[in-house]
């Protein structure tokens, strides 16, 4: 483990893809006829967050990214038309409940944290405390270009 | 060698007629040319390599004197163990000793059984009748069950991969029998304190002396004895031929290897058994495959060298494991490795975390720092809500994609021909019923305002992405407001034309 980037491969997208998926997101959401009435504000709301979450998981690289795939299939629960989910080969399934049951005795400091953690991020209950960081720093990184891009968007949309 | 050709055949028919008449083995022993060979390896090689080191106990002189000084019988009895020497290492009588050792196994149950079957047999039988008389108080502490056997088992285990080491250098050398001693000795000791089958090396060294000495005594007996009564530990030792060491694996690995199992975990055998016991821990293969070193206090030139004779046997396994050898002055067990390198990869992630998160280089500490990662995490999710809240109420419409897109040409082509067409139905199917005015003003503000930021983002790639849409786009629009009667969805037609838009996201 001389080289720890090399490992550990974050490699978020531009901005710009964040920007296209999350444009394409909402243009569909246009298509629906849910905005004509002002008390659908929250609806509205939720639905752009939504659209915004998936777009970045999209953008982030789909269902190769283990929060990806959570975020997305958690989002198509009903009806998955949309994104196809290839089988991943999961190597150490059986890591996970023997892990959790021995959680405490690993670094309780450590694994209080991570608990918190994978309720945040999506798909974390599921993973070993080391890939849930891996995935947390991914997470993070995609989240700060969505939030740019949102940023962006808000800002450029806001009457002068 | 017509030695190990004769004991073989003797002793496997000793073994196999166990009831019959060994005694008459012994006497073919007695006559045979190995004898002849004894004189250089009598008693007094024995004798002298074994105690000579050590402290003679009460039971050496006990032993020694019913058993080595006896004429009649001993020639006999140091035929073997002489033979047995002869055939290990030459004059190596600790070769000898780790043969007798590993005949200790078997022929502790030979030795019991055989008292009952050789009674008077007079100076042969004395062999037997030595070992039932005699051994109770030597072994008196020695429960004769499994209890025992598995501790000659493991002693023979420990030092059976050792020998190697040791064999291989000549006895004058307690160095490194005794830095092995030291290294392997600790744990060793702290097992098979209560043991008398106690010390992995079957040499005695000078520190370990009391504790060495008197099972190194009794092995070296109880070989001695038991050697003829063991076939299959004696047909081991001698087709090892001048690897004495070997001997003593074979036989313990023949003997029990459940314990071998139970014992996989201890690491200062472990590089002597690595190789045979690497399919013994599948638990452990997912982290390390190859086993501890444990440096300890002992200068680490010597230990090195001499552990490396073990380490060459066990090659690494070349099938993507990571190997992690224990570091100084750490525990070897293998979780506790599997821990520790958790540990580093959870830390090192924990690193690469802290250059992300930012204003985390002055935080130092697990816990404060994941809490600032958590914190983040949660403020990043808590501002895409708002943002999102914020979009919503700005743009009520949520009409800025294509208008964002359409840019200039669009505003220029709606302002070429909006006086003219009504405003297409379709085209305003998300959109309330706006003035034509207001519709126009949003659209370039949107155009304004979303290529703007854009470009800052991308400069390049936005005006490509966007002539190459509004390429698309304009005929759509063109069509639409060209021809007030044609209006195909613009929507379904935009989405259609959008390059990457083969993905609908259902809310």
């Amino acid at each position: 483990m001389a080289s720890a980037d090399k490992t550990i491969n974050t490699d978020v997208p531009e901005k710009d893809v964040f920007a296209i998926h999350f444009l394409q997101s909402l243009s569909n959401l246009r298509t629906q006829n849910l905005f004509n009435s002002p008390d659908t504000t929250n609806y509205r709301v939720r639905k752009i967050k939504k659209a915004a979450y998936v777009s970045m998981a999209r953008a982030a690289g789909g269902t190769s990214r283990l929060w990806s795939r959570a975020l997305l299939r958690r989002a198509t629960k009903g009806n998955n038309k949309i994104v196809r989910f290839p089988r991943k080969k999961r190597k150490v399934t059986w890591k996970i409940s023997s892990k959790r049951r021995r959680s405490d005795q690993r670094a309780p400091v450590v694994e209080e944290a991570a608990e918190r953690l994978r309720n945040l991020v999506p798909g974390g209950g599921g993973m070993e405390t080391s890939k849930l960081m891996e995935e947390t720093a991914h997470y993070i990184k995609c989240l700060s270009m969505q939030v740019k891009v949102m940023q962006c968007l808000v800002d450029g949309l806001s009457p002068k | 060698m017509d030695v190990s050709e004769e004991k073989r055949n003797r002793d496997s028919s000793n073994y196999d007629d166990r009831v019959d008449n060994p005694t008459v083995d012994w006497q073919v022993s007695g006559s045979n040319p190995v004898s002849a060979p004894i004189d250089s390896y009598s008693q007094e090689n024995l004798i002298s390599a074994c105690p000579s080191s050590c402290s003679p106990s009460q039971m050496m002189d006990s032993f020694g004197q019913t058993l080595w000084y006896d004429p009649t019988s001993v020639q006999q009895a140091v035929g073997y163990g002489g033979g047995f020497s002869v055939q290990s290492n030459g004059g190596n009588a600790s070769s000898s000793s780790s043969s007798f050792r590993g005949n200790i196994d078997r022929s502790l149950e030979m030795g019991w059984n055989l008292p009952n079957l050789l009674p008077p047999k007079g100076n042969n039988g004395l062999f037997l009748p030595n070992v039932s008389s005699f051994l109770p108080p030597s072994m008196a502490q020695f429960p004769a069950d499994s209890g025992f056997i598995e501790r000659a088992a493991r002693f023979s285990l420990f030092s059976g991969g050792n020998f190697s080491d040791m064999v291989n250098q000549p006895l004058g050398n307690p160095e490194s029998i005794g830095l092995f001693l030291q290294g392997g000795g600790t744990t060793m000791q702290g097992h098979c304190q209560s043991n008398e089958l106690n010390v992995v090396g079957g040499e005695p060294h000078n520190d370990e002396s009391t504790v060495v000495k008197e099972p190194n005594v009794r092995s070296s007996e109880q070989s001695k004895l038991n050697v003829p009564g063991s076939g299959n530990v004696s047909e081991d030792t001698q087709s090892s031929g001048g690897n004495g060491q070997k001997g003593g694996e074979t036989s313990s690995k023949g003997f029990d290897t459940r314990k071998r199992k139970r014992n996989g975990q201890n690491s200062e055998a472990a590089q002597s058994h690595r190789s045979q016991q690497s399919e013994e821990e599948p638990d452990n293969n997912g982290d390390k495959k190859r086993n501890k070193e444990q440096s300890p206090n002992s200068p680490g030139n010597k230990t090195n060298s001499g552990k490396q004779q073990g380490k060459q046997s066990s090659d690494p396994p070349k099938d993507g494991y990571i190997h992690v050898r224990a570091r100084r002055g750490q525990a070897t067990n293998s979780h506790s490795l599997a821990e520790r390198v958790r540990r580093e990869k959870i830390s090192e992630r924990m690193k690469f975390l802290q250059d992300l998160v930012p204003g985390c280089n002055k935080v130092t500490g697990k816990a404060v720092m994941l809490d600032e990662i958590i914190n983040y995490v949660q403020s990043l999710q808590r501002q895409v809500e708002f943002l999102s809240m914020k979009l919503a109420t700005v743009n009520p419409q949520m009409d800025f994609n294509l208008e964002g897109l359409l840019a200039k040409d669009a505003l220029q082509l709606r302002a070429g021909s909006s006086s003219t067409t009504p405003f297409p139905p379709n085209m305003s199917m998300a959109y309330p019923p706006l003035p034509h005015g207001f519709m126009q003003q949003t659209l370039s503000s949107i155009g304004r305002t979303i290529s703007s930021p854009l470009s800052p983002i991308n400069g390049g790639f936005k005006r490509q992405e966007t002539t190459g849409w509004e390429g698309d786009l304009q005929n759509v629009i063109h069509i639409n407001y060209g021809a007030g009667d044609v209006t195909p969805d613009p929507q379904a037609a935009a989405t259609a034309s959008l390059p990457a838009a083969n993905m609908k996201v259902e809310p």
